[in-house]
């Protein structure tokens, strides 16, 4: 069956009673977009979406989330950790209020077994950032942390709190010293004082990593390598080799740790019982 | 405060002596209490959640920074 269409401009070129000529009219017309069979039984009918679903795609363009419960919650700690001090707005911060009890929601919710956390932090707050660390470490559940980018100062220790670290191949993360800022006082209790403050980040990562005391105060101490300070810039590899973080990774292999780590509980669960 | 970052202090503290101290309010926002930043007429942002109840924390709609309507519902 041969067709010829007259190509004229604004002259549609199929009649409206038979708009496709090649298509064979006791055959129903084939959808491009559907590619299960008909007969197929793993076939599964999609649910309507609700009216404020098709609003946002209306309006914004975005589609919303289907309503799939994960058993693998994700915490990302971004920009500064803001503690006891309101950062002024061009910082991007993370408020360590919020966080402390979305983590109290995620280590009592049953649904929940593990998190993910996301890193991209310039550090912030001392007593923030060892809180959210503390928090994390002694969570029930299977925590994974995953530095993307940059793990800076406080988020060495934060990155540390998981059952797991991982620092993506290009993410950085500083070691440095912590200064004092505002008002010092030249007189030895200063020294004592920050020397003491310094030792509570250095406990915790020594004791949550398996970096040894020594060497992390090895790196946070070494000079010629920052330009206006003294510490060590260790990336991907190298963040692992000095022991503080267990492996290099990115999101796949913190889903599969945490879900390894979940199987095995299972079932060494079931050992017990 | 001690503040334990790589970034230049000054970035990071870059016009913190300017900063106004805001109005708040303690409010309750759809039965969850909160304190917001007053902007008038009812209108105001997110300071913090005075919730106790942890899954509070877990709406995205009550993150601090975020608008809201408080209107007629200030304790």
């Amino acid at each position: 069956m041969s067709h010829e269409y007259m190509w004229e401009p604004g002259l549609f070129p199929f009649e409206p009673n038979h708009p496709n000529p090649d298509q064979d009219p006791n055959k129903p017309p084939e959808d491009p977009e559907r590619t299960e069979k008909p007969n197929d039984p793993n076939r599964q009918r999609v649910s309507g979406k609700s009216k404020a679903t098709m609003e946002s795609v209306k309006e914004f363009g975005a589609n919303n989330v289907p309503e799939v419960r994960s058993n693998i919650h994700c915490l990302s700690i971004v920009g500064q950790i803001e503690g006891h001090l309101v950062l002024p707005p061009q910082n991007k911060t993370t408020k360590y209020e919020h966080l402390i009890p979305q983590l109290v929601a995620l280590e009592q919710a049953r649904e929940v077994e593990g998190v993910v956390v996301i890193l991209n932090t310039v550090g912030g707050d001392v007593e923030a950032g060892l809180a959210i660390a503390e928090m994390l470490s002694s969570m029930s559940k299977h925590t994974v942390s995953v530095v993307l980018g940059g793990g800076h100062s406080i988020g060495v220790p934060i990155a540390t709190a998981t059952n797991v670290s991982l620092i993506a191949p290009t993410a950085s993360m500083t070691i440095h010293p912590i200064r004092l800022n505002g008002l010092v006082i030249g007189v030895p209790q200063t020294y004592e004082y920050l020397d003491k403050m310094q030792d509570r980040v250095v406990r915790f990562v020594t004791q949550h990593s398996k970096i040894t005391e020594d060497k992390f105060r090895e790196l946070m101490f070494r000079t010629g390598e920052l330009a206006r300070d003294i510490g060590t810039v260790l990336i991907g590899q190298e963040a692992v080799d000095t022991g503080l973080i267990d492996g290099v990774g990115g999101l796949s292999q913190a889903v599969n740790i945490i879900k390894g780590r979940i199987e095995s509980h299972q079932s060494g669960g079931g050992q017990v019982q | 405060m001690i503040l334990y970052t790589p970034m230049q202090l000054e970035l990071v503290l870059e016009g913190i002596e300017d900063m106004k101290h805001p109005v708040v309010r303690e409010v309750e926002l759809n039965g969850i209490p909160a304190v917001v930043e007053d902007k008038g007429f009812g209108q105001g942002k997110l300071v913090k959640l005075l919730s106790t109840d942890p899954n509070d924390y877990m709406d995205p709609n009550m993150i601090p920074g975020v608008s809201v309507n408080f209107l007629g519902t200030t304790k």
